[in-house]
């Protein structure tokens, strides 16, 4: 990668990481906590985009958690799911209806295995992981995808170079 | 509407909590979280209490504000404890009718319940005494010795120093945006949360696009001044180690091995 593209890459991450956060905090009620869905999940479509994506969507869940109410472990756990999905939709890029799905899978376990076993939520963490599976669905899927095909439009803002 | 968001939740001050190096906070917030797994009978909890009450002292954060962040948490921890109650079998205490409360049931939902507020209030301190750009300064620091494992510190630092950067300018730009919208018609508060999430659109393709075109602006900023990565750049504010840390450092290891004492001598075991 040339320095110029290099630089655009990892601005391209912070922008995206900086949105994922702005919605975050702005639909905060329902970003955080057991039965939440987040709007800015919408944008894990955006590894079909780019690849910055992957270390956006990364920082930007990182950031965004670093503001929420559920501490050092949300941090953590929240942001490797994150980090796997993106990695998981930049794979399948090939495949535009299956983009939303790592984001689904990758919350559901990590994040529905933190409310089970940190945060001792009962009664089982299959019951956990199909709650935050189900708002993932919401976000991804309702909003993601329809978005996703909406982007393609403009796919040119996601250049480069 | 937007704007009245508060940032973080970063309490201002200059306690002896507020000076310790971003490093060693960290640090510390994960022994303490890896502690409170360790402990395994109401023992261990009142030693983790007693120690997070001086943690809170030494951070000469209100107790007020402490509390006014679980009060955001308060349905979970309701939740939790809840369904422990009532999903756990073992001996009734309690039965009316299909509700059955058991003694081992109580006993779960006490324990994790407290769990979860020293988890709770014990990791956020760590962000109520730590402003954000500091912690992404410890946080590329911590991360530089996977830099030859191919980790991105000095990037993913950037990255978060940016996003910290950009977040009041977006907000600004989302609100903006979102008065827009609506007085074309758009509606971005009623109806189920499907109808809701389906209704964000409008909002997020400008705003998308806005905030491509301000990375595009600052990428073309950062080339003209000859941006070039981590490679030999220095900082602002150094990171260094001071006796003060030491001390924290040295306080953590004394809890640990009180948690670790108390499980050894604890003759209760319950297997949560």
């Amino acid at each position: 990668m040339t320095n110029m593209r290099k630089t655009r890459f990892w601005v391209q991450a912070a922008i995206i990481a900086a949105v994922y956060a702005v919605l975050t905090v702005a639909f905060a009620p329902i970003s955080y906590g057991p039965i939440q869905v987040r709007i800015s999940e919408a944008l894990t479509i955006l590894p079909f985009f780019t690849p910055a994506a992957v270390p956006g969507l990364f920082v930007g869940c990182l950031t965004s958690n670093l503001l929420s109410p559920y501490g050092a472990l949300d941090i953590v756990c929240g942001s490797l799911a994150s980090l796997l999905a993106a990695g998981g939709s930049y794979a399948l890029r090939g495949a535009p209806a299956l983009v939303p799905l790592p984001p689904v899978a990758a919350n559901a376990l990590i994040i529905g295995a933190m409310l089970r076993f940190a945060y001792g939520v009962e009664p089982s963490f299959w019951i956990c992981a199909l709650w935050v599976g189900a708002g993932e669905v919401a976000a991804c899927y309702v909003l993601g995808y329809p978005l996703m095909l909406y982007m393609r439009r403009h796919k040119d803002i996601f250049r480069l170079d | 509407m937007i704007r009245d968001i508060t940032l973080g939740q970063y309490y201002p001050g200059d306690s002896w909590a507020h000076r310790l190096d971003p490093r060693v906070k960290i640090a510390v917030t994960f022994v303490y979280i890896l502690a409170l797994f360790l402990i395994r009978d109401f023992g261990g909890h009142a030693v983790a209490a007693a120690a997070l009450g001086v943690a809170v002292a030494v951070s000469r954060v209100p107790p007020k504000f402490i509390l006014r962040g679980l009060k955001a948490v308060f349905i979970i921890i309701l939740f939790t404890f809840t369904l422990n109650m009532l999903m756990t079998k073992g001996e009734p205490l309690i039965k009316a009718g299909f509700i059955v409360v058991t003694k081992e049931g109580l006993y779960n939902a006490v324990f994790m319940g407290l769990r979860l507020v020293l988890l709770i209030v014990g990791s956020s301190l760590l962000t109520l005494t730590t402003k954000p750009v500091r912690l992404t300064d410890g946080i590329e620091s911590l991360l530089k010795p996977f830099r030859r494992f191919g980790v991105p510190a000095h990037e993913l630092a950037m990255m978060m120093t940016i996003a910290l950067r950009f977040i009041p300018t977006l907000l600004e730009e989302t609100d903006k945006i979102m008065k827009a919208q609506m007085a074309r018609g758009a509606d971005f508060e009623s109806g189920s949360i499907l109808r809701r999430a389906k209704n964000m659109t409008p909002l997020l393709v400008p705003l998308f696009i806005g905030a491509f075109r301000i990375a595009q602006d600052l990428a073309m900023a950062m080339e003209a001044r000859c941006y070039r990565g981590g490679e030999g750049r220095t900082s602002l504010h150094e990171l260094r180690l001071r006796k003060q840390d030491a001390a924290a450092i040295f306080l953590t290891a004394v809890f640990l091995s009180f948690i670790l004492l108390e499980r050894w001598l604890s003759p209760l075991w319950f297997d949560i």
